[in-house]
């Protein structure tokens, strides 16, 4: 991403770039962000850039502290940018609501990236109810280009309207790729010092003010560059898009050949909706078709719109021409729109991609070649066989989710928020007092520790809890791409800081805590089992580096198949190690009918030699 | 179906597997812990050892006698299958004696035969008091003490066996086990898998343990640790544990199921089989004597050769009638066994 200040150039940009870039061009003075998929890299980026470019870059325990990070910037009339996933933003709840009601000074702009699909995240949720309940506006590009140009608008608008400004963007933008065309990068503004009567509370006898700020954006709204019309000005068909809805509807329309004669418009301003723009258009239609990613938001409240305005239309959309759930694609939109012009696309006949979909062969989500995580989750359910199958594990968010499929050996029975695995553990396993007779096994990772497992710690060990507490520490944010966290020593500007202890933090609680290595099977197997017949709340520490971090340090072991001594699929063995353990470097050689490693995915832990039955697989060289 | 899937449905879940651990010591799958054995990872062949070595999956016991007992020359009793002689024994060193539940028989017998030749290996359970018993391989015959007694729990002993067995170290291994590991070791025999055999052929004799059942580890370690544990007589109706006496009706509900179900009282398909002695004269007389029942040629050449080396101590019956007496108990026992198992 550049940082040169040559505005009118043109570059090819990623949308998550486009962001950081956007912000530079905002004049931002303060960032901050809680890693999560599709927008983990953003903050990253500006971390790398924030030292030259004078403004602060930083991760954030949570998605909360974030965004209340950059509402004190903000206090002081300086940019500040937070940057999160969809979830992120549901975890601002409070705060956001709260925020909205106390007004900001210095420009403050929420970046949320939705993931329809859910391609990385464990749920398809939509950002934009957010801006709806919290009053504040909301904006959601339609390109890469809009995505930067975005971001200075709202830092004006939020200035202007001193009240937070969200942008939501989706997967295709993040990861997408587009031209864009720079802006100017201002000088840094002073900050204004904070006088003795300045205030920033959220109070509600400032309800009346936030509707009033909210009637102010919708009048921006209604000449807002980033709602665009397109096609036949008073056209009977139209279409309404938000965000990337429009390049899919621009393109179908172009197959059926119908570009000039349907209306399209595009809105980049969702909240409030600019009413008058909307009605100008749906006044001359007799049918509409909405197309936006997950939620019928758009669908909905212009029905709302249609409705008062006692305009006879008809509506479509999520309710009917497109799936109720899932991300657009081609397929999708050109089988709605063609359903909604009543034709069929003249590129092809049957079997067309566009039309059909492409048949890929599915892959199940897997830990990473060495993954500890693998490791925990295989000790773990042999401990929990030997303890005759009764205990119940509560999962949370992390890569170790992915244990809940194969991977994991099917590992958890519970899983749902990010720090939600040990309080469901706490009241399930206070049940113990009155009867229920499972023990009660949470897990949670290194940064979804101190994301928000901390506050479910010390309300379990307030409530004396009977439950054993695992903490997966891999020492990285694995998931997201290793993004510092507060036990990593590390800051998003590149400086290092004190390491945050998890055993200290226990202990400092009145925890009595343990720490096992998961790679060490057989002893690592009976302390869990130990610790699940002991009463009392447990914490157990699984220490071992996330397997990618560790390969980039670690001497590479050669590990190796003994095909003499390997018994393959024959009794007493049964492909156990690419079968049962799964590490994708444990691999089946279909010509021997045995075992073998792919050396270019292996990255030499040698754990897979520990389990073998027959001690087939063999490790040489390498550190220890 | 699955091999592991149908040994556990039809074994493991019904409740009635012993936890002799004939199906363990071969692969990663099988486990035990505590007295149950489970599987952890699904294997997914059709046909495996486990199913095949299992003593309670169905299996043609007549073909199994024969084939092992067919051309040796003994009796076939139906109350306590092949038979060639009935003996009232007790090792013959004290220090034996000491630690033993009742003669010292087995504990004398197995060290002569490690001693002589018989066996070059021996596999054992082996218990803290009554805690924790496991199987353990034995092969310096001074060992062979350390492992008398009775803990009155199942350990998985015939894992040891398979794994020593795979490693193919000991040519001539001997078991001494319940009726159930007797019969698993028969199957072991057999080879169902003659390519897979896992060297069925280096197990030398089968020293089998009369057996009434064995109880729930848990539940036992909950009455308490004792060094010597013994049940007496039904007449008795109590357990002794060291010196305390604990009623039978405390003991009775820690049977396990998969003993109720036992047919096989006797071990019968071992070399010899040892049991506390119960004669016609009357526990008094019995008490730290064993019944000993050979029923193959070796297990007779073993006997023989320690009465000659003076290792075994024998207590006539005294007369004919006396040792019918004798028989007819132990048959009696035995068919009691037998019709109880049936009836449940």
């Amino acid at each position: 991403m550049t940082t040169k200040n040559e505005p009118g150039k043109t570059y090819l940009m990623q949308g998550n770039e486009a962001i950081v870039r956007g912000a530079l061009e905002g004049g931002v003075h303060f960032a901050s962000s809680y890693p999560g998929s599709p927008s983990s890299q953003v903050l990253g980026m500006l971390g790398h850039i924030a030292e030259d470019q004078g403004f602060r870059a930083e991760w954030s325990t949570n998605e909360t502290t974030a965004l209340q990070s950059c509402m004190g910037a903000s206090f002081a009339n300086g940019r500040a940018i937070c940057i999160v996933k969809q979830n992120g933003l549901l975890f601002h709840g409070d705060t956001i609501h709260c925020g909205a009601l106390g007004g900001v000074k210095g420009g403050l702009v929420i970046i949320s990236s939705d993931d329809p699909d859910s391609h990385s995240s464990t749920n398809e949720f939509d950002s934009r109810h957010m801006a709806v309940s919290a009053n504040i506006p909301m904006l959601e590009p339609a390109s890469v280009q809009e995505t930067k140009d975005m971001i200075p608008y709202a830092f004006e608008l939020s200035e202007e309207l001193e009240q937070m400004v969200l942008i939501r963007v989706t997967t295709r933008i993040c990861h997408g790729r587009g031209s864009v065309t720079l802006g100017e990068i201002p000088e840094k503004r002073p900050f204004t010092p904070i006088g003795l009567w300045d205030r920033m509370v959220g109070i509600n006898w400032l309800h009346s003010f936030l509707l009033e700020k909210l009637e102010r954006a919708r009048e921006a709204f209604e000449v807002s560059p980033f709602n665009h019309y397109m096609g036949k000005e008073d056209a009977d068909k139209l279409i309404i898009t938000g965000g990337t809805g429009m390049k899919y509807v621009q393109e179908a329309l172009e197959e059926f050949g119908q570009e000039g004669e349907v209306g399209v418009l595009s809105l980049g301003c969702l909240w409030p909706l600019p009413e008058k723009l909307i009605l100008k258009h749906l006044a001359k239609a007799s049918k509409v078709l909405v197309v936006e990613e997950v939620d019928p938001f758009l669908e909905e409240h212009i029905s709302a719109i249609a409705g008062k305005a006692r305009l006879n239309v008809e509506i479509n959309g999520r309710a009917d021409l497109i799936p109720p759930i899932g991300e657009l694609n081609p397929e999708v939109v050109f089988k709605a729109v063609g359903e909604f012009l009543g034709e069929k696309p003249k590129c092809c006949g049957e079997g067309c991609p566009a039309i059909e979909g492409v048949n890929i062969p599915a892959r199940e989500l897997t830990f990473c070649a060495g993954c500890p995580h693998r490791a925990s989750f295989f000790i773990l359910k042999q401990a929990l066989r030997m303890e005759g199958h009764k205990g119940v594990v509560m999962g949370d968010i992390g890569c170790y989710t992915m244990a809940g499929q194969r991977a994991g050996q099917y590992g958890y029975h519970f899983m749902s928020c990010m720090g939600s695995g040990i309080s469901a553990a706490e009241g399930l396993g206070q049940l113990t007092n009155y009867g229920f007779d499972q023990p009660v096994v949470s897990l949670c990772g290194d940064s979804t520790f101190f994301h928000s497992v901390v506050p479910g710690l010390i309300n379990a060990k307030m409530n004396e809890a009977n439950i054993l507490h695992i903490v997966l520490d891999n020492s990285a944010t694995a998931m997201t791409g290793f993004q510092p966290h507060p036990g990593t020593g590390q800051t998003a500007m590149g400086y290092e800081t004190d390491k945050v202890s998890i055993t200290a933090l226990c202990e400092s609680l009145g925890c009595r805590v343990w720490r096992a290595d998961p790679f060490d099977v057989e002893n690592t197997k009976n302390l869990i089992c130990e610790l699940i017949g002991m009463k009392g709340l447990k914490v157990l520490i699984l220490e071992q580096p996330c397997a990618t971090l560790a390969a980039k340090t670690r001497e590479k072991k050669k590990v190796w198949v003994d095909t003499d001594i390997c018994r393959g699929s024959n009794c007493g063995c049964d492909g156990y190690c690419s079968r049962v353990w799964g590490c994708p470097g444990n691999i089946w050689d279909f010509e021997k009918n045995c075992a073998a490693i792919d050396e270019v995915v292996c990255v030499g832990c040698g754990a897979c030699a520990s389990i073998c039955p027959s001690g087939a697989i063999k490790v040489e060289g390498g550190d220890e | 179906m699955y091999s592991i899937l149908e040994l556990e449905r039809k074994v493991v879940e019904t409740g009635i597997c012993t936890n002799c651990g004939a199906c363990q010591g071969m692969c990663p799958y099988w486990k035990s812990c505590e007295g149950r054995t489970f599987v952890d990872y699904d294997c997914d062949r059709k046909e495996g050892r486990c199913k095949y070595f299992c003593p309670r999956m169905p299996a043609d016991l007549d073909a199994l006698r024969d084939r092992f007992f067919g051309k040796d020359g003994c009796e076939i009793i139906p109350e306590i299958g092949p038979f060639r002689a009935l003996y009232l024994t007790r090792a013959a060193d004290p220090e034996i004696r000491k630690n033993a539940q009742h003669g010292g028989t087995m504990t004398a017998l197995v060290e002569f035969a490690l001693q002589e030749g018989f066996i070059d290996a021996a596999v054992l359970s082996k218990a803290e008091g009554t805690l924790d018993p496991v199987g353990c391989l034995v092969t310096d015959p001074a060992e062979v003490r350390e492992c008398g007694g009775s803990s009155f729990q199942i350990p998985p002993t015939l894992a040891v066996l398979n794994e020593a067995l795979a490693e193919g170290e000991y040519k001539q291994i001997g078991v001494v086990g319940t009726p159930c590991k007797a019969l698993a070791v028969a199957k072991m025999k057999a080879k169902p898998f003659e390519e897979n055999d896992n060297n069925a052929d280096n197990i030398g004799m089968v020293f089998g343990l009369f057996c009434g059942w064995g109880l729930d580890w848990k539940g036992l370690a909950a009455l308490g640790d004792a060094d010597h544990v013994d049940i007496l007589p039904s007449k008795f109706h109590r357990m002794d544990m060291d010196d305390r006496q604990v009623d039978l009706d405390e003991v009775l509900p820690l049977v396990r199921n998969a003993c109720k179900y036992c047919d096989d009282m006797t071990a019968e398909f071992a070399d010899l089989s040892v049991g506390g002695a119960r004669s016609a004269e009357g526990w008094d007389v019995d008490k730290g004597w064993n019944q000993l029942i050979v029923r193959s040629a070796k297990g007779q050449q073993l006997v023989d050769l320690a009465r000659e080396k003076g290792v075994l101590e024998f207590r006539e019956f005294g007369d004919e009638e006396a040792e019918a007496a004798a028989m007819n108990k132990l048959m009696r026992a035995s068919a009691s066994k037998r019709e109880k198992a049936l009836k449940l």
